[in-house]
Protein backbone atom coordinates (compact mmCIF):
# COMPACT_ATOMS: atom_id res chain seq x y z
CA UNK A 1 0.00 0.00 0.00
CA UNK A 2 1.32 3.33 -0.92
CA UNK A 3 2.64 5.26 2.24
CA UNK A 4 2.04 2.27 4.15
CA UNK A 5 5.07 3.38 6.02
CA UNK A 6 2.94 6.31 7.82
CA UNK A 7 1.77 3.09 10.09
CA UNK A 8 5.30 1.79 11.12
CA UNK A 9 5.86 5.04 12.08
CA UNK A 10 3.02 6.36 13.66
CA UNK A 11 4.24 8.44 16.24
CA UNK A 12 6.51 10.06 13.72
CA UNK A 13 4.11 11.10 11.34
CA UNK A 14 1.27 11.43 13.26
CA UNK A 15 2.50 13.56 15.47
CA UNK A 16 4.32 15.50 12.60
CA UNK A 17 1.13 16.38 10.91
CA UNK A 18 -0.03 17.45 13.92
CA UNK A 19 2.32 19.90 14.28
CA UNK A 20 2.07 21.35 10.60
CA UNK A 21 -1.61 21.81 11.42
CA UNK A 22 -1.58 23.57 14.49
CA UNK A 23 1.50 25.36 12.69
CA UNK A 24 -1.01 25.97 9.89
CA UNK A 25 -3.85 27.55 12.36
CA UNK A 26 -2.00 29.52 14.36
CA UNK A 27 -0.10 31.11 11.15
CA UNK A 28 -3.50 31.14 9.39
CA UNK A 29 -5.04 33.60 12.09
CA UNK A 30 -2.20 35.29 12.94
CA UNK A 31 -1.91 36.14 9.40
CA UNK A 32 -5.52 37.27 9.12
CA UNK A 33 -5.41 39.28 11.46
CA UNK A 34 -1.74 41.21 10.80
CA UNK A 35 -2.85 41.48 7.00
CA UNK A 36 -6.30 43.22 8.25
CA UNK A 37 -4.47 45.47 10.30
CA UNK A 38 -2.02 46.35 7.44
CA UNK A 39 -4.15 46.97 4.96
CA UNK A 40 -6.63 48.95 6.70
CA UNK A 41 -3.23 51.05 7.69
CA UNK A 42 -3.33 50.98 3.74
CA UNK A 43 -6.08 52.65 3.05
CA UNK A 44 -6.07 55.10 5.99
CA UNK A 45 -6.16 58.71 5.63
CA UNK A 46 -3.23 59.21 7.42
CA UNK A 47 -0.17 59.23 5.25
CA UNK A 48 2.56 58.17 7.36
CA UNK A 49 0.09 54.87 8.58
CA UNK A 50 0.13 54.45 4.86
CA UNK A 51 3.67 54.21 4.18
CA UNK A 52 4.41 51.98 7.44
CA UNK A 53 1.97 49.89 5.58
CA UNK A 54 3.68 49.69 2.43
CA UNK A 55 6.81 49.29 3.61
CA UNK A 56 5.60 46.31 5.81
CA UNK A 57 3.80 44.50 2.16
CA UNK A 58 7.22 45.22 0.13
CA UNK A 59 9.65 43.91 2.83
CA UNK A 60 7.75 40.51 3.53
CA UNK A 61 6.87 39.96 0.19
CA UNK A 62 10.14 40.67 -0.91
CA UNK A 63 12.24 38.59 1.23
CA UNK A 64 12.77 34.67 1.68
CA UNK A 65 10.51 33.51 4.29
CA UNK A 66 13.42 30.60 5.56
CA UNK A 67 15.88 33.77 5.90
CA UNK A 68 12.79 35.60 7.96
CA UNK A 69 12.42 32.22 10.17
CA UNK A 70 16.28 31.96 10.57
CA UNK A 71 16.28 35.77 12.20
CA UNK A 72 13.49 34.74 14.19
CA UNK A 73 14.90 31.86 15.51
CA UNK A 74 18.37 32.52 15.69
CA UNK A 75 18.50 36.56 15.68
CA UNK A 76 16.11 37.43 18.25
CA UNK A 77 17.36 35.62 21.03
CA UNK A 78 20.77 37.44 20.64
CA UNK A 79 18.74 40.47 20.98
CA UNK A 80 17.08 39.46 24.19
CA UNK A 81 14.24 38.15 23.11
CA UNK A 82 13.07 34.44 23.21
CA UNK A 83 9.64 33.22 22.42
CA UNK A 84 9.99 31.06 25.13
CA UNK A 85 12.95 29.72 27.70
CA UNK A 86 12.06 26.35 26.62
CA UNK A 87 14.04 25.74 22.76
CA UNK A 88 10.99 23.12 21.63
CA UNK A 89 8.79 25.54 22.23
CA UNK A 90 10.84 28.75 20.90
CA UNK A 91 11.28 27.60 17.90
CA UNK A 92 7.56 26.17 17.66
CA UNK A 93 6.53 29.51 18.06
CA UNK A 94 9.24 31.20 16.42
CA UNK A 95 8.15 29.18 13.23
CA UNK A 96 4.29 29.78 13.70
CA UNK A 97 4.62 33.97 14.01
CA UNK A 98 7.07 34.11 11.30
CA UNK A 99 4.58 31.76 9.34
CA UNK A 100 1.51 34.71 10.43
CA UNK A 101 4.08 37.63 9.88
CA UNK A 102 5.07 36.55 6.03
CA UNK A 103 1.71 35.73 5.31
CA UNK A 104 0.01 38.47 6.81
CA UNK A 105 1.68 40.62 4.00
CA UNK A 106 -0.34 38.38 1.74
CA UNK A 107 -3.67 39.01 3.05
CA UNK A 108 -2.73 42.57 3.49
CA UNK A 109 -2.16 43.12 -0.58
CA UNK A 110 -5.86 41.03 -0.86
CA UNK A 111 -7.42 42.92 1.88
CA UNK A 112 -6.34 45.97 0.99
CA UNK A 113 -8.08 45.21 -2.47
CA UNK A 114 -11.40 44.08 -1.33
CA UNK A 115 -11.13 47.32 0.70
CA UNK A 116 -10.76 49.71 -2.46
CA UNK A 117 -13.44 47.72 -3.95
CA UNK A 118 -16.00 49.40 -2.19
CA UNK A 119 -18.63 51.63 -3.54
CA UNK A 120 -16.86 55.13 -2.48
CA UNK A 121 -20.67 56.02 -2.07
CA UNK A 122 -20.74 53.50 0.50
CA UNK A 123 -18.26 55.43 2.70
CA UNK A 124 -18.96 58.67 2.04
CA UNK A 125 -22.93 57.96 2.70
CA UNK A 126 -21.49 56.71 6.47
CA UNK A 127 -19.46 59.72 6.83
CA UNK A 128 -21.90 62.15 6.17
CA UNK A 129 -24.57 59.90 8.40
CA UNK A 130 -22.21 61.22 11.66
CA UNK A 131 -20.02 57.67 11.71
CA UNK A 132 -16.75 57.89 12.85
CA UNK A 133 -14.00 56.69 10.63
CA UNK A 134 -13.14 53.71 13.14
CA UNK A 135 -17.35 53.06 12.93
CA UNK A 136 -17.53 53.45 9.17
CA UNK A 137 -14.79 50.38 8.83
CA UNK A 138 -16.12 48.76 11.46
CA UNK A 139 -19.69 48.73 10.56
CA UNK A 140 -19.72 49.86 6.44
CA UNK A 141 -15.84 48.90 4.93
CA UNK A 142 -14.74 45.86 6.72
CA UNK A 143 -18.16 43.43 6.08
CA UNK A 144 -18.80 44.29 2.45
CA UNK A 145 -15.02 43.24 1.61
CA UNK A 146 -15.20 39.80 3.49
CA UNK A 147 -17.15 38.20 0.48
CA UNK A 148 -14.78 39.13 -2.36
CA UNK A 149 -11.65 38.61 -0.39
CA UNK A 150 -12.38 34.87 1.22
CA UNK A 151 -12.11 32.99 -2.50
CA UNK A 152 -8.37 34.90 -2.28
CA UNK A 153 -7.64 33.87 1.39
CA UNK A 154 -8.48 30.20 0.61
CA UNK A 155 -5.37 30.39 -2.06
CA UNK A 156 -2.99 31.91 0.67
CA UNK A 157 -4.52 29.24 3.33
CA UNK A 158 -2.84 26.70 0.81
CA UNK A 159 -0.07 28.29 -0.16
CA UNK A 160 0.61 28.65 4.07
CA UNK A 161 -0.06 24.86 5.03
CA UNK A 162 2.52 24.08 1.76
CA UNK A 163 4.92 26.98 3.36
CA UNK A 164 4.98 24.89 7.23
CA UNK A 165 7.46 22.70 5.83
CA UNK A 166 10.06 25.29 5.97
CA UNK A 167 9.65 25.36 9.90
CA UNK A 168 11.62 21.71 9.78
CA UNK A 169 14.98 24.14 8.68
CA UNK A 170 14.74 25.34 12.09
CA UNK A 171 14.13 22.23 13.56
CA UNK A 172 10.01 22.21 14.14
CA UNK A 173 9.58 18.32 13.77
CA UNK A 174 6.56 18.79 11.45
CA UNK A 175 5.65 16.42 8.60
CA UNK A 176 8.63 16.79 6.34
CA UNK A 177 11.20 16.60 9.18
CA UNK A 178 9.56 13.35 10.33
CA UNK A 179 9.55 11.83 6.40
CA UNK A 180 13.34 13.35 6.73
CA UNK A 181 14.20 11.28 9.87
CA UNK A 182 12.46 7.51 8.80
CA UNK A 183 14.32 8.14 5.52
CA UNK A 184 17.63 8.47 7.76
CA UNK A 185 16.50 5.75 9.85
CA UNK A 186 15.41 3.38 7.19
CA UNK A 187 17.15 4.14 3.95
CA UNK A 188 13.86 4.05 2.27
CA UNK A 189 13.29 7.25 0.84
CA UNK A 190 10.44 6.90 -1.77
CA UNK A 191 8.17 4.97 1.04
CA UNK A 192 9.01 7.99 3.20
CA UNK A 193 8.75 10.83 1.43
CA UNK A 194 5.78 9.06 -0.65
CA UNK A 195 3.74 9.19 2.92
CA UNK A 196 4.69 12.96 3.53
CA UNK A 197 3.24 13.69 -0.21
CA UNK A 198 0.12 11.84 0.62
CA UNK A 199 -0.28 13.54 3.81
CA UNK A 200 0.24 16.81 2.23
CA UNK A 201 -2.16 16.13 -0.44
CA UNK A 202 -4.73 15.32 2.44
CA UNK A 203 -4.97 18.91 3.80
CA UNK A 204 -4.16 20.40 0.58
CA UNK A 205 -6.42 18.86 -2.05
CA UNK A 206 -9.48 19.29 0.40
CA UNK A 207 -8.84 23.41 1.14
CA UNK A 208 -8.43 23.45 -2.76
CA UNK A 209 -11.34 22.38 -3.39
CA UNK A 210 -13.08 24.06 -1.05
CA UNK A 211 -11.83 27.01 -1.87
CA UNK A 212 -13.12 26.33 -5.47
CA UNK A 213 -16.37 25.53 -4.37
CA UNK A 214 -16.69 28.85 -2.48
CA UNK A 215 -15.43 31.08 -5.36
CA UNK A 216 -18.18 28.90 -7.48
CA UNK A 217 -21.39 29.87 -5.01
CA UNK A 218 -19.92 33.37 -4.50
CA UNK A 219 -20.53 34.10 -8.15
CA UNK A 220 -24.12 32.66 -7.82
CA UNK A 221 -24.96 34.35 -5.53
CA UNK A 222 -23.81 37.92 -6.81
CA UNK B 1 25.23 41.28 25.12
CA UNK B 2 27.60 40.55 23.15
CA UNK B 3 29.74 43.46 21.35
CA UNK B 4 28.44 43.38 17.94
CA UNK B 5 30.72 42.89 14.84
CA UNK B 6 29.75 45.14 12.38
CA UNK B 7 33.72 46.39 11.71
CA UNK B 8 34.54 42.89 10.10
CA UNK B 9 32.09 43.82 7.68
CA UNK B 10 34.38 46.22 6.17
CA UNK B 11 36.81 43.41 5.03
CA UNK B 12 35.93 43.16 1.62
CA UNK B 13 36.98 39.13 1.80
CA UNK B 14 33.37 38.92 3.75
CA UNK B 15 31.81 40.57 0.88
CA UNK B 16 33.37 38.27 -1.88
CA UNK B 17 32.12 35.38 0.35
CA UNK B 18 28.40 36.83 0.23
CA UNK B 19 28.86 37.74 -3.63
CA UNK B 20 29.93 33.69 -4.64
CA UNK B 21 26.44 33.01 -2.90
CA UNK B 22 24.40 35.37 -4.73
CA UNK B 23 26.18 34.66 -7.91
CA UNK B 24 25.22 31.04 -7.32
CA UNK B 25 21.46 32.04 -6.27
CA UNK B 26 20.91 34.48 -9.74
CA UNK B 27 22.75 31.17 -11.52
CA UNK B 28 20.42 28.35 -9.78
CA UNK B 29 17.32 30.58 -10.29
CA UNK B 30 17.79 31.48 -14.17
CA UNK B 31 19.00 27.64 -14.76
CA UNK B 32 15.91 26.46 -13.33
CA UNK B 33 13.35 29.36 -14.43
CA UNK B 34 14.38 28.64 -17.89
CA UNK B 35 14.32 24.69 -17.70
CA UNK B 36 10.84 25.05 -16.18
CA UNK B 37 9.72 27.40 -19.00
CA UNK B 38 9.98 24.77 -21.60
CA UNK B 39 9.12 21.76 -19.46
CA UNK B 40 5.55 24.56 -18.04
CA UNK B 41 5.14 25.04 -21.91
CA UNK B 42 4.84 21.40 -22.86
CA UNK B 43 2.44 20.87 -19.48
CA UNK B 44 0.36 23.32 -20.87
CA UNK B 45 -0.19 22.57 -24.60
CA UNK B 46 -0.52 19.06 -22.71
CA UNK B 47 -3.18 19.76 -20.43
CA UNK B 48 -5.36 21.93 -23.38
CA UNK B 49 -4.90 18.62 -26.13
CA UNK B 50 -8.31 16.87 -26.94
CA UNK B 51 -6.28 13.46 -26.68
CA UNK B 52 -7.00 12.45 -23.45
CA UNK B 53 -4.17 9.94 -22.68
CA UNK B 54 -1.89 13.58 -22.80
CA UNK B 55 -4.51 15.41 -21.37
CA UNK B 56 -4.72 13.11 -18.22
CA UNK B 57 -1.68 12.98 -17.43
CA UNK B 58 -0.53 16.57 -17.77
CA UNK B 59 -3.37 17.75 -15.63
CA UNK B 60 -2.11 14.80 -12.90
CA UNK B 61 1.23 16.25 -12.90
CA UNK B 62 0.12 19.75 -12.87
CA UNK B 63 -2.11 19.37 -9.92
CA UNK B 64 -0.20 17.08 -7.91
CA UNK B 65 2.98 19.20 -8.02
CA UNK B 66 1.24 22.21 -7.17
CA UNK B 67 -0.38 20.77 -4.08
CA UNK B 68 3.17 19.22 -3.11
CA UNK B 69 5.65 21.84 -0.43
CA UNK B 70 8.50 23.23 -2.80
CA UNK B 71 10.80 21.91 0.06
CA UNK B 72 9.36 18.40 0.07
CA UNK B 73 10.97 17.89 -3.56
CA UNK B 74 14.16 19.65 -3.02
CA UNK B 75 15.14 17.06 -0.04
CA UNK B 76 13.77 14.04 -2.18
CA UNK B 77 15.84 15.39 -5.11
CA UNK B 78 18.84 15.76 -2.63
CA UNK B 79 18.41 12.46 -0.78
CA UNK B 80 17.79 10.46 -4.24
CA UNK B 81 18.42 12.17 -7.23
CA UNK B 82 21.82 10.21 -7.92
CA UNK B 83 20.03 6.96 -7.67
CA UNK B 84 17.27 7.80 -10.00
CA UNK B 85 19.67 8.94 -12.77
CA UNK B 86 22.29 5.76 -11.93
CA UNK B 87 20.09 3.27 -14.38
CA UNK B 88 20.91 5.71 -17.30
CA UNK B 89 24.40 7.42 -16.61
CA UNK B 90 25.88 3.99 -14.53
CA UNK B 91 26.44 2.23 -11.37
CA UNK B 92 28.62 5.52 -9.82
CA UNK B 93 27.33 8.60 -11.27
CA UNK B 94 26.63 11.24 -8.54
CA UNK B 95 24.25 13.82 -9.26
CA UNK B 96 26.01 17.10 -8.66
CA UNK B 97 23.82 19.30 -5.98
CA UNK B 98 23.54 22.07 -7.81
CA UNK B 99 21.49 20.14 -10.63
CA UNK B 100 19.44 18.01 -7.41
CA UNK B 101 18.39 21.79 -6.48
CA UNK B 102 17.65 22.32 -10.09
CA UNK B 103 15.41 19.70 -10.44
CA UNK B 104 13.63 20.14 -7.16
CA UNK B 105 12.92 24.25 -8.27
CA UNK B 106 11.83 23.32 -12.00
CA UNK B 107 9.64 20.08 -11.09
CA UNK B 108 7.49 22.90 -8.36
CA UNK B 109 8.33 25.91 -10.44
CA UNK B 110 6.98 23.96 -14.16
CA UNK B 111 4.01 22.85 -13.14
CA UNK B 112 3.24 26.75 -11.75
CA UNK B 113 4.45 28.25 -15.16
CA UNK B 114 2.08 25.57 -16.82
CA UNK B 115 -1.00 27.00 -15.01
CA UNK B 116 0.23 30.73 -15.66
CA UNK B 117 1.22 30.00 -19.38
CA UNK B 118 -2.30 27.80 -19.65
CA UNK B 119 -4.19 30.94 -18.50
CA UNK B 120 -3.02 32.85 -21.22
CA UNK B 121 -3.59 31.03 -23.88
CA UNK B 122 -7.18 30.63 -23.09
CA UNK B 123 -7.70 34.06 -22.40
CA UNK B 124 -7.61 34.88 -25.80
CA UNK B 125 -11.09 35.69 -27.50
CA UNK B 126 -12.03 32.29 -29.51
CA UNK B 127 -11.71 34.55 -32.56
CA UNK B 128 -8.20 34.09 -32.31
CA UNK B 129 -8.63 30.09 -32.94
CA UNK B 130 -11.05 29.97 -35.42
CA UNK B 131 -9.83 32.87 -37.93
CA UNK B 132 -6.28 31.03 -38.16
CA UNK B 133 -8.14 27.67 -38.74
CA UNK B 134 -10.40 28.70 -41.14
CA UNK B 135 -7.38 29.80 -43.01
CA UNK B 136 -6.17 26.77 -43.35
CA UNK B 137 -3.84 26.02 -40.76
CA UNK B 138 -3.28 23.11 -38.64
CA UNK B 139 -3.84 22.83 -35.09
CA UNK B 140 -0.09 23.41 -34.09
CA UNK B 141 0.63 26.11 -36.60
CA UNK B 142 -2.38 27.84 -35.09
CA UNK B 143 -0.61 27.17 -31.95
CA UNK B 144 2.88 28.05 -33.02
CA UNK B 145 2.08 30.98 -35.34
CA UNK B 146 -1.18 32.51 -33.41
CA UNK B 147 -1.57 31.92 -29.90
CA UNK B 148 1.54 31.27 -28.49
CA UNK B 149 3.11 34.73 -29.37
CA UNK B 150 0.14 36.80 -28.15
CA UNK B 151 -0.66 34.39 -24.89
CA UNK B 152 3.23 34.34 -24.07
CA UNK B 153 3.81 38.40 -24.85
CA UNK B 154 0.89 38.74 -22.12
CA UNK B 155 2.39 36.21 -19.59
CA UNK B 156 5.58 38.18 -19.34
CA UNK B 157 4.90 40.23 -16.16
CA UNK B 158 3.63 36.90 -14.62
CA UNK B 159 6.81 34.88 -15.52
CA UNK B 160 8.80 37.93 -14.27
CA UNK B 161 7.24 37.52 -10.77
CA UNK B 162 7.75 33.68 -10.86
CA UNK B 163 11.54 34.57 -11.37
CA UNK B 164 11.47 36.68 -8.37
CA UNK B 165 9.32 33.51 -6.29
CA UNK B 166 12.38 31.33 -7.56
CA UNK B 167 14.88 33.67 -6.20
CA UNK B 168 13.27 33.62 -3.09
CA UNK B 169 13.33 29.97 -3.50
CA UNK B 170 16.80 29.35 -3.69
CA UNK B 171 16.94 30.29 -0.23
CA UNK B 172 15.84 26.38 0.86
CA UNK B 173 18.30 24.64 -1.42
CA UNK B 174 21.05 25.76 0.77
CA UNK B 175 19.81 22.30 2.57
CA UNK B 176 20.90 19.99 0.34
CA UNK B 177 24.52 21.18 0.49
CA UNK B 178 24.59 24.25 -2.60
CA UNK B 179 26.48 27.14 -1.45
CA UNK B 180 23.75 29.79 -2.54
CA UNK B 181 23.45 33.21 -0.40
CA UNK B 182 21.64 32.47 2.80
CA UNK B 183 24.11 29.23 3.07
CA UNK B 184 27.48 31.39 3.00
CA UNK B 185 25.58 33.47 5.37
CA UNK B 186 25.51 30.61 7.61
CA UNK B 187 28.67 29.59 7.46
CA UNK B 188 30.13 32.98 7.95
CA UNK B 189 27.63 33.53 11.40
CA UNK B 190 28.63 29.74 12.52
CA UNK B 191 32.11 30.64 12.33
CA UNK B 192 32.07 34.52 13.67
CA UNK B 193 28.68 33.79 16.04
CA UNK B 194 27.00 37.15 14.40
CA UNK B 195 23.82 35.70 13.27
CA UNK B 196 21.51 39.27 13.58
CA UNK B 197 24.19 40.75 11.47
CA UNK B 198 24.48 38.44 9.10
CA UNK B 199 21.17 37.93 8.43
CA UNK B 200 20.30 41.49 7.90
CA UNK B 201 22.82 42.01 5.41
CA UNK B 202 21.33 38.68 3.82
CA UNK B 203 17.99 39.98 4.00
CA UNK B 204 18.81 43.23 2.68
CA UNK B 205 20.56 41.59 -0.21
CA UNK B 206 17.86 39.31 -1.31
CA UNK B 207 14.98 42.53 -0.74
CA UNK B 208 17.18 44.93 -3.01
CA UNK B 209 16.92 41.70 -5.80
CA UNK B 210 14.03 41.01 -5.54
CA UNK B 211 12.23 44.56 -4.94
CA UNK B 212 14.07 45.88 -8.19
CA UNK B 213 13.03 42.61 -10.31
CA UNK B 214 9.26 42.92 -8.91
CA UNK B 215 9.14 46.54 -10.02
CA UNK B 216 10.45 45.84 -13.14
CA UNK B 217 7.64 43.17 -14.18
CA UNK B 218 4.95 46.14 -12.99
CA UNK B 219 6.40 47.83 -16.05
CA UNK B 220 5.88 45.18 -18.41
CA UNK B 221 2.72 44.90 -19.42
CA UNK B 222 2.71 44.46 -22.97
CA UNK B 223 -0.44 44.70 -24.07
CA UNK B 224 -4.05 44.34 -22.66
CA UNK B 225 -4.57 41.57 -20.28
CA UNK B 226 -8.17 40.08 -19.58
CA UNK B 227 -9.57 40.90 -16.18
CA UNK B 228 -10.22 37.13 -15.53
CA UNK B 229 -6.62 36.13 -16.90
CA UNK B 230 -5.66 38.59 -14.16
CA UNK B 231 -7.49 37.26 -11.66
CA UNK B 232 -6.77 33.93 -12.76
CA UNK B 233 -2.67 34.34 -12.63
CA UNK B 234 -3.30 36.29 -9.27
CA UNK B 235 -4.75 33.51 -7.97
CA UNK B 236 -2.02 31.09 -9.17
CA UNK B 237 0.40 33.41 -7.35
CA UNK B 238 -1.21 33.52 -3.92
CA UNK B 239 -1.68 29.74 -3.85
CA UNK B 240 1.85 28.56 -5.24
CA UNK B 241 4.39 31.92 -4.43
CA UNK B 242 6.58 29.62 -1.94
CA UNK B 243 9.20 30.71 0.19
Amino acid sequence: MPGGIAFEFPQLYFTGLWVTIQISILGLLSALFIGTVVAVMRVSPFAPLRWIGAAYVEFYRNTPLVVQLFFLFLGLPLIGFRFSTDTFEHIFRAASIGMGVYHGAYVAEVVRGGLLGVDRGQIEAARSLGLSYLQMLRYVQLPQTFRSVIPPLGNIGIALVKNTSLASTIGVTELLFAAEIVESRTFRAEEAFLAATLLYLSLTIPLGIAVNTLERRMLVAR
Amino acid sequence: MRPDTWPMFLEPAIWGFFFEGLRETIYIALVSVALSFVVGLLFALGRLSRRRWVRWPSIFYIEAVRALPVLLLIVYFGIKGSALFRPIFGADFELPRFWAGVLGLSMYTSAVLAEIIRAGIVSLPRGQTEAARALGLSHAQTMGSVILPQALRLMVPAMMNQLTTVIKDTSLVGTIGIFELLRQGRTIYTQFFNPVEVLLIVLTIYFLLCFALSRASSRLELGYTPREAKKKIRDIELRDQAA
